[in-house]
């Protein structure tokens, strides 16, 4: 008996510690709740006291030693005594405050979620290695390794983030690893690459060959003309310099290949949201007050916790530059030096195309190029999937890139394979351009800094102390003949590939224009005597023209009147769509309620900010009339692209009588007018039944938007909902999810260069951390940080709030 | 009293196992001290249970009260039980079964005091 009972309790002793000790999955993840919540090496561990101050560190590998001085938003700003030992500091301090977020972003980039997440992640994980992100981040590290500089930078980087990784034990991981129940890897090169490839996948990857190819077929030529314009030619270009193209364009021969009609029936990989965008912008110092230039950027990014972005001060002799980082890869992304500052904003052009292969047979070992049969190679991808056996996908790769869709995955029934190219494929520099961009004193050598960046293409924005002011496109660009890379390519012939790219000295750029200042956000890129065919998925159609017109009115502008522009809330689309609107409505036939909502449109003055109303009328009409006029599309069982909003209103008032303008599903047949009029009614309903869900509060815009900024795991008490004015398409291009991601405005003065700054987030990403969302409330009250840009320690003792020092351990 | 005593012998015991080794470590005390203190099975689970749990709840409110609650409360909406009754019933059910092995282990009862 007593034997039973030892045994008995034994077991259950024994049991209940293995079961406490190990994360489970009952639908909703467990973690492991002994460790998890044992006060002396769990969570706990990781709430952090007001004060606290990062320590003191002993660390392996320093060549002197290193002060870090954290000002009271606890921005590190770094003081080495070498470019060896600086990159190390920054390694090592930027994972002490985001080494879960570095990891998870990269892991993501690898398709590797499913490690962390399990079964629900393994589609996600084949997307990422069915489009070639580790391909493409090796491809780069190999040019990297040549180059004995770059090899310096990322491995003094590596060893950094490793010193801090090894310097951990449990009590001190960061709490997602404790509720995920996994441990920080080493770090290494390719993974600050793979980073780079995660930026591009955001910013580059945008395409719709397929959708147009099925547009094609099914609208016609002319119709796809109308709907989807290569260019709405609205506003300034980016860079407008007519007749100013002197050189000597590459031309390929012959014409662009042309299309057959075809219906794509693929299930597309989401793709990253239309709003992801940016505004740049540099005054001269004819227009400032100071009389010195004034440099802005604002990239708009998907808004998450811990933020995309770390700031950070690197000071060693002969380096000194300050602003955004990006948590995973060295140097500084968008920042400023002692003589200039540089920010950037995503290009938009078409650097993807979809080949459609012809295997020789079901094996795929081989596949057709011009009447040979080219071997192919496949890579066995292992998936490692938590709590379950690992899912193997083969992946077939061609001369043009992997193989994405086949029948396999998100393939259609007609078994068609289409491979995937890629600018991102190819190998690159980029962090060489951000490093030298970072030591650059004038114009000239930031052109040569930028001669070795690829991708993502961006619109680098610069400014100098010197008073030029200058704007240049940069990013791998293939040469196009007209329309082509529009449509799915037969893989069939080489001619269709891309055969040349545009020099980088031919592409667009401008230094001083006349105007007096230079921008960019995301419109169309260059006037029409750019002798290089342009075409992307969309340009921006609004935001550009706000800034553009609010800049060239402004005089003797100071970094205040840059940091409100940055905040303006003005609807230019609003603007020029509910007047017209409003006027199509038969006033006669509105009921009360739809009445009052009539008069609050039309007393509306066209800002986002927080308490407006009509804003969120008119965005509840804008939601319900696009799915309604673009009714075929939305019900279609191919994919097919909405056209842009600016095109949709440009319709509306201009071809009312188009035929997509009738509703399908009604006998009747109708015109714009009965559309705008249904949309209303519907848009009224919407927000009437949000009333009722919301405590019958009236619908001011920043409630209704509910803007959210969610933590990467999607852990809702990681997470929050900020009130902020502003939407997608404003300057202030703060959306649901969407916003300005980091915002800088620097001015250039030869007594010194002053920068404010600020992001939606904050610099620790320890959720247990005062510093984890702190920047928030200063960020949507639109009010800025000052960068203590010193160049010594002991100018920074008024801003300090704690120091730190890096020793080498002997 | 001598259930006071093994009460307090667990949790110094547990304490200084826990400042340097892993969670489960406590079980190990609470396991040798029932083995040590042999009372009967029911009040020796209740010292175990009492001891870790008593101990953790003290760690863990000091910690939450000098750091504000700052992460207590966003744990707690991850949970499906209050944080600290969580915390209590896990750690108190470890160190009620490890002391009520070691005591079975022992065996012979010796007389109670009370």
């Amino acid at each position: 008996m007593r034997i039973v009972k030892i045994t008995l309790s034994s077991i259950i002793t024994i049991a209940l510690v293995y079961c406490l000790n190990r994360s489970w999955n009952f639908g909703k993840p467990i973690p492991p709740l002994g460790k998890f919540l044992d006060p002396f090496h769990g969570f706990w561990q990781n709430a952090e006291r007001k004060n606290q101050k990062p320590t003191n560190a002993l660390v392996k590998n320093l060549k002197g030693e290193v002060t870090v001085v954290y000002d009271s938003a606890l921005i590190p700003h770094i003081y080495a005594a070498n470019e060896e030992d600086l990159f190390f500091a920054q390694g090592y301090i930027t994972a002490s405050c985001r080494l879960w977020q570095m990891e998870f972003q990269t892991l993501a980039a690898a398709g590797r979620i499913s490690e962390i997440l399990g079964p629900s992640a393994i589609d996600f994980d084949r997307g990422q290695r069915r489009l070639g992100m580790v391909f493409a981040a090796k491809n780069s590290l190999a040019e990297m390794e040549k180059d004995a500089l770059l090899n310096k930078v990322a491995n003094r980087y590596t060893e950094g983030i490793n010193a801090y990784i090894h310097s951990l034990n449990y009590e001190q991981l960061p709490v997602e690893y404790k509720l995920l129940d996994y441990s920080p890897e080493e770090w290494t090169p390719l993974k600050s690459g793979l980073l780079l490839k995660y930026m591009a996948k955001t910013l580059n990857i945008g395409d719709k060959d397929f959708e147009m190819t099925n547009a094609l077929k099914l609208f016609g030529k002319e119709m796809l003309d109308v709907l989807y314009p290569d260019n709405e030619k609205v506003g300034d270009p980016i860079v407008d310099n007519p007749n100013g193209w002197k050189f000597k364009p590459v031309t390929l021969d012959g014409v662009a290949p042309t299309t057959s009609p075809e219906i794509v029936q693929i299930n597309p990989l989401e793709k990253s949201s239309p709003d992801v965008g940016s505004n740049n912008w540099a005054v001269s110092g004819s227009k400032t007050a100071s009389g010195s230039p004034i440099l802005c950027n604002d990239p708009h990014l998907e808004l998450n916790l811990p933020s995309i972005w770390f700031i950070i001060h690197l000071n060693a002799p002969g380096y000194n530059a300050m602003g955004a980082s990006l948590p995973g890869s060295p140097c500084v992304i968008s920042g400023f030096n002692d003589s200039i500052a540089w920010g950037e904003t995503n290009a938009q052009r078409d650097l993807v195309d979809w080949y459609k292969i012809k295997f020789k047979d079901n094996t795929k070992n081989e596949y057709l190029s011009d009447n040979q049969w080219k071997h192919s190679n496949k890579v066995i991808e292992k998936i490692i999937v938590k709590g379950k056996e690992p899912f193997y996908d083969t992946v077939v790769y061609t001369h043009h890139g992997p193989v994405t869709y086949d029948e396999s995955f998100h393939g259609d029934s007609q078994k068609n394979h289409y491979a995937f190219r890629w600018v991102a494929h190819d190998s690159s520099k980029e962090l060489l351009s951000f490093y030298l961009l970072n030591k650059s004193n004038n114009h000239s050598d930031y052109l040569k800094a930028l001669d070795h960046y690829s991708s993502p293409a961006q619109n680098f924005v610069f400014a100098c102390t010197n008073g030029d002011i200058a704007m240049r496109i940069q990013g791998k660009y293939p040469v196009r003949r007209k329309e082509e890379g529009k449509f799915v390519l037969d893989g069939t012939q080489t001619s269709n590939e891309w055969q040349a790219f545009i020099p980088n000295d031919q592409n667009v750029m401008y230094k001083n224009p006349i105007r007096g200042f230079v921008s960019s956000a995301n419109q169309y890129p260059v006037d029409e005597t750019y002798p290089y065919y342009v075409t992307s998925t969309s340009y921006e159609a609004y935001r550009n023209r706000r800034i553009n017109q609010r800049l060239s009115e402004m005089n003797k502008i100071t970094p205040h009147d840059m940091m409100s522009l940055q905040a303006d809330n003005y609807n230019l689309k609003a603007s020029e769509s509910l007047p017209t609107w409003l006027t199509m409505l038969d006033q006669t036939k509105l009921n009360a309620i739809e009445k009052n909502v009539f008069e609050k449109l039309k007393s509306w003055d066209f800002y986002n900010n927080i308490n407006s109303e009509g804003a969120s009328y008119y965005e509840a009409w804008l939601r319900s009339i696009l799915p309604m006029i673009w009714d075929e599309m939305k019900t279609s069982k191919v994919m097919l692209d909405f056209p842009t909003t600016y095109t949709t209103i440009k319709l509306i008032k201009e071809k009312p009588g188009l035929s997509f303008f009738d509703i399908q599903s009604t006998p009747e047949k109708e015109t714009a007018v009965d559309v705008v009029r249904k949309s209303f009614s519907e848009g009224v309903a919407e927000i009437e039944k949000w009333k009722k869900e919301h405590g019958n509060q009236e619908p001011s815009w920043a409630v209704f938007k509910d803007s959210y900024i969610q933590h990467l795991a999607r852990l809702e008490p990681f997470s929050y909902h900020v009130l902020h004015g502003g939407n997608n398409s404003l300057v202030n291009a703060h959306g649901k999810r969407n916003g300005p991601s980091w915002r800088m405005v620097v001015s250039l003065e030869k007594t010194g260069v002053k920068a404010w700054g600020v992001y939606p987030g904050g610099q620790s990403g320890n959720p247990g951390s005062a510093f984890y969302g702190n920047m928030i409330n200063t960020w949507s009250a639109d009010r800025y940080l000052n960068m203590h840009f010193n160049s010594s320690v002991e100018q920074m003792q008024n801003f300090s709030f704690a120091h730190q020092t890096l020793k080498s351990e002997k | 009293m001598k259930l006071l005593f093994q009460i307090l012998s667990t949790i110094v015991g547990c304490f200084i196992a826990q400042t340097f080794l892993p969670w489960w470590t406590m079980a190990i005390v609470a396991f040798v001290f029932g083995y040590y203190f042999n009372l009967s099975s029911g009040l020796s689970f209740l010292a175990g249970f009492l001891s870790v749990g008593l101990l953790w709840l003290v760690k863990a409110f000091y910690i939450d009260i000098t750091t504000q609650s700052i992460l207590t409360e966003k744990i707690n909406k991850l949970m499906p039980l209050n944080v600290f009754v969580l915390m209590i019933i896990v750690g108190g059910l470890v160190g009620g079964f490890a002391a009520l092995t070691g005591t079975i282990l022992k065996g012979k009862k010796q007389p109670r005091y009370y």
